[in-house]
């Protein structure tokens, strides 16, 4: 490796240096260094180049130009079904790059040896610059800087165009440049690598101008599914190392249970089995599949576990949480948008509303349970191959249960049963118990929980209740709007093998906890009624339900899921103003135009207004009716405005007053994320969000006794079918103006119920303030 | 026969057209032998229960949940998994070898053209179920095609992603094509 120069190039931002050309391998990679280790935060993340990491300082960590004139990029997120890292980010680097999406032939993601920057799979397209936008609009500078070197061409003088520089009448590919060529660069990274969030790229290299787009707004094919339907993808599910064994956990009798003795094996039966018991983890390990079932089942039936009732129970969350919660402890969150005074509005209201909304806990409920390989090697290396939302966290944690350091870790990723965020924090729940099993029997351990498992043993969606007061003028006019939103801290990163095991893990939510995880609950559906005078939003948190009394510290454990947080808070603001329109005798569609200000919002409403034929009038409809066998139809509306995208849904629905259940006969969204960067993949993407939405809405609740989760499989826990999908109309509005990208993944499975809502009270007169909107409890609000 | 001191069974199975040998207890299900002994990775494991569809197959042409199917009850039946598809279909056509080994079956090529999974985990049976159905049913109704995912089978064919309004498009997709005749 020869150095063939070595000089500083300020190109953007004040630590973007070009510091050396170097001839190895015929390839150009381009790679882009920390800033340095001390921005790193935490003790496992302190050393920004270790073993079996990619070196960011490196050339090859982001994206790699080959003498073939083909693209390889490299990401820290995992894709989840969102299709973003191989169709938008494709997308986005050809753009930047001015390269054919052809030419992106590799598209290495999650593996925390092979990709730099970590993060949850949420968030893809960062609001329009994600990492590795930045990385391609340094890329291109990089090329332009030494086709100007090469050809003895200033750099201002070139276009490209396929991947070729040409100008003052010379030209040269990429490829051709990059032969025998080596660039080194440094550009700014922060954030910390096993967080959430995972390291961000710094400084404003120039970008490609909007108007000159030729690949953003095309509907290029996500190339993972050809693999996966023609069952030539490698799954996590897939994974089989040499001398693997089975394993099943036996997991506790209850959320608070710890053990008592482990259940003795029948070794006439399960010769080859062996049992694991590491703390409260009891674990049975076996060379087959089957083996490992039967004789989990049967060291299960005879394990003893101590007793526990620490739950409220279903019937009494509510009350538990108005009247027993601490609410007191964590402070009080505030939204930026608060403003005026809306004490001396309520008062003095003209007509006013004053309401409580609840929505139950929900399971991400994934088709296939988790399951992860893990492989602990005498040398003290920690292999984990999974499917997993945030490899570099999953490191982080397994390196902190195992007292050992980052460099001992490695989290191989692949595709596998979506679960929408239940990972994002790092694991899914199977990971750490297979690593902790491997390491007992010193082979590799492929750990599958069962459906049961999977329903009762993960985190869920966290329950909330908002009080709402809105005063309406003597114009039905809002005068003021007050939120108060209660929920118990929605993110639990621990890993439940650490906690069973009793080794070290993160604490339990607490109110100092890091951002994500705290008891704190921060402000998440942005207000989109500018107009409206007096404001108040606020978040009360507490601790998760039964996580203190737990002597497991285990308890009714959340995590955030699709739209998190927000789902919670938008849907009774949004029923609430639908509501509110009744109150002032206005129809719910125009009320929310007449209280916007916002262009995009506006044009989201009345694009699906006009989509879905809606009629201009109050509510409840004029033939409202609540008794009956006799189908009462209704519509209702609602919207959002999350990651730079303003969505607007309306529902058409008819219920049987008898029977209390909802068929939604007509969905219709309109979303405006600024520029839509792949209509197919955002089109598929909003209407999987929407059937996923009407299922939440009308089915999905969490339902547990004293001891614990007493929903077991599908027939307890039901999900929507396809009998049950309504007509779903989709209305994609390219706002090339805005000049960003918004998300497209999340947002739609919230809109739903604050929707059908409505339209429930549009059909019948009568308002229903919870979720899920169950035939049994429509039919009981419908009797009052 | 014993094995490891556990009881096994010589079993014939007759998968994608080959016939195979495996060694296995006459109640392990299907869906084990198949994934962990022949190394066919379409079929995933979901529930265990034949409650979500992801595991399904083809069993003498009928959609049958192999993580409930004990492996000794299939013997000798003619068992098609995805990875079977593409030649399933050369076969009903008599394609040539050449033409079969770059031919999808017309539900995979319209689940690609359709870009229905979204992280695909339940499309396997997705797919086995809309295979049974267009074989006897060429031309369904939108009807027919909820009913199919939804209450012909032992339970429903259950998408967590929602990709039903997709599936039900490639559904229709596929029918033409195979009208099309390839």
């Amino acid at each position: 490796m020869a150095t063939m120069s070595e000089k500083p190039a300020n190109v953007f931002g004040p630590t973007l240096s070009r510091r050396q050309f170097i001839k190895a391998g015929g390839v150009l990679v381009v790679g882009f260094s920390f800033v340095g280790p001390e921005l790193l935060k935490g003790d496992t993340a302190k050393a920004a180049v270790f073993k079996n990491s990619l070196d960011p300082t490196l050339l090859s960590s982001w994206v790699e130009i080959h003498p073939d004139n083909t693209v390889l990029i490299r990401t820290g997120k995992s894709d989840f079904g969102q299709g973003s890292t191989f169709t938008a980010y494709r997308q986005i680097v050809a753009e930047e790059l001015s390269v054919p999406v052809e030419a992106i032939t590799t598209v290495v993601a999650g593996d925390t040896d092979r990709t730099p920057d970590g993060s949850g799979a949420f968030d893809f397209l960062g609001h329009g610059t994600p990492n590795i936008r930045k990385a391609a609009a340094y890329t291109y500078q990089a090329l332009l800087d030494l086709a100007s070197e090469k050809l003895g061409v200033p750099k201002d003088k070139f276009s490209v165009k396929d991947g070729v520089v040409a100008g003052g009448g010379k030209s040269i590919s990429y490829g051709d440049l990059v032969k025998n060529q080596q660039l080194k660069l440094t550009i700014p990274v922060k954030g910390d690598l096993t967080s959430i969030f995972g390291l961000t790229i710094e400084g404003n290299p120039p970008m490609k101008p909007v108007s000159e787009y030729t690949v953003i707004g095309k509907s290029f094919k996500n190339s993972i599914i050809s693999s996966k339907v023609a069952a030539k993808e490698t799954w996590a599910t897939d994974v089989r190392l040499p001398g693997m064994l089975h394993a099943r956990v036996v997991h506790p009798k209850t959320l608070g249970s710890t053990l008592v003795s482990a259940g003795q094996l029948d070794k006439t039966k399960f010769p080859n089995s062996q049992v694991v018991v590491k703390g409260n983890l009891v674990g049975v390990v076996a060379p087959t599949e089957w083996e490992a079932i039967q004789a989990a089942d049967q060291v299960a039936g005879g394990t003893k576990w101590t007793e526990w009732k620490g739950l409220p129970g279903n019937a009494k969350l509510y009350q538990h949480l108005r009247e027993e919660a601490d609410w007191t402890s964590a402070p009080v969150e505030k939204s930026k948008t608060s403003k005026g005074d809306v004490g001396p509005a309520l008062e003095s209201a003209y007509k006013k509303l004053s309401a409580t909304y609840q929505l139950s806990y929900m399971k991400h409920a994934p088709i296939g349970p988790t399951m992860a390989v893990g492989d602990v090697k005498p040398d003290g290396t920690v292999h984990i191959y999974t499917h997993n939302q945030n490899p570099q966290a999953l490191r982080g944690e397994i390196a902190l249960m195992l007292g050992t350091t980052l460099d001992h870790l490695i989290v191989h990723s692949y595709p596998g049963p979506g679960h929408y965020g239940r990972s994002n924090g790092g694991n899914a729940g199977a990971e750490d118990e297979a690593v902790l099993l491997s390491q007992a029997v010193g082979k590799p351990v492929r750990v599958q929980w069962m459906r049961a498992d999977d329903m009762q043993w993960s985190t869920q969606a966290a329950v909330s209740f908002s009080d709402v007061q809105i005063a309406i003028d003597e114009k039905g006019k809002l005068a003021a709007y007050q939120i108060d939103h209660y929920m118990p801290a929605m993110q639990d990163d621990r890993p439940l093998g650490a906690l069973l095991a009793g080794l070290p893990t993160m604490a339990a939510p607490q109110v100092h906890s890091d951002g994500v995880t705290s008891t704190v609950n921060g402000l998440e559906d942005p207000w989109v009624y500018a107009p409206v005078p007096n404001v108040m939003e606020r978040g009360h948190g507490t601790f998760q339900v039964g996580q203190k009394a737990s002597p497991l510290a285990v308890g009714l454990r959340d995590h955030s899921m699709r739209t998190p947080g927000q789902f919670q808070q938008n849907y009774p603001r949004e029923l609430a103003m639908s509501e509110a329109a009744a109150l002032a005798g206005a129809d719910a569609l125009q009320f929310r135009i007449d209280h916007a200000s916002e262009e995009r919002a506006i044009g989201v409403l009345k694009a699906v207004r006009d989509a879905s034929g809606w009629d201009t009038r109050p509510s409840p409809q004029p033939d409202a009716v609540s008794t009956g066998s006799t189908p009462a139809r209704g519509r209702g509306v609602s919207l959002m405005l999350r990651s730079g995208t303003y969505w607007a849904c309306v529902c058409q629905i008819a219920v049987t007053p008898s029977t209390g259940a909802i068929v939604v006969e007509k969905y219709t969204i309109a979303v405006d994320p600024g520029i839509v960067v792949n209509p197919m993949q955002l089109k598929r993407n909003v209407e999987g969000g929407a059937v996923m939405g009407i299922s939440h809405a009308l089915l999905e609740e969490l339902m547990f006794d004293e001891s614990g989760i007493t929903q077991d499989d599908w027939n307890s826990y039901p999900i929507l079918t396809m009998a049950d999908i309504p007509e779903i109309k989709v209305v994609l509005l390219n706002n090339p103006k805005v000049g960003a990208y918004g998300g497209g993944s999340e947002a739609a499975n919230a809109l739903a119920a604050p929707a059908i809502a409505a339209a429930l009270h549009d059909a019948t007169g009568k308002v229903i303030r919870r979720l899920p909107m169950k035939p049994a409890y429509v039919q009981a609000l419908l009797k009052t | 026969m014993w094995f490891l001191g556990r009881e096994f069974s010589m079993v014939t199975l007759n998968v994608n057209g080959v016939k195979q040998e495996v060694r296995a207890p006459d109640d392990t299900p299907l869906l084990y032998v198949l994934r962990n002994d022949l190394e066919l990775i379409g079929p995933q494991f979901g529930c265990g229960l034949a409650q979500c569809g992801a595991c399904a197959v083809l069993v003498n042409g009928k959609e049958a949940r192999s993580c409930v199917t004990p492996v000794a009850s299939v013997a000798n039946q003619e068992i098609i998994t995805l990875e079977g598809l593409p030649a399933r279909w050369a076969k009903q056509k008599g394609l040539s070898a050449q033409e079969a080994k770059s031919t999808l079956h017309p539900v995979q090529q319209a689940w690609i053209e359709e870009q229905t999974p979204q992280c695909g985990f339940c499309q396997n049976g997705m797919m086995i179920k809309a295979t049974e159905l267009l074989e006897s049913n060429p031309h369904p109704t939108l009807a027919q095609i909820k009913e199919t995912f939804t209450t012909s089978g032992p339970s429903p064919n259950l998408c967590r992603c929602g990709t039903y309004v997709a599936i039900i498009d490639a559904v229709q997709h596929a029918a033409a094509i195979m009208a099309k005749g390839r």
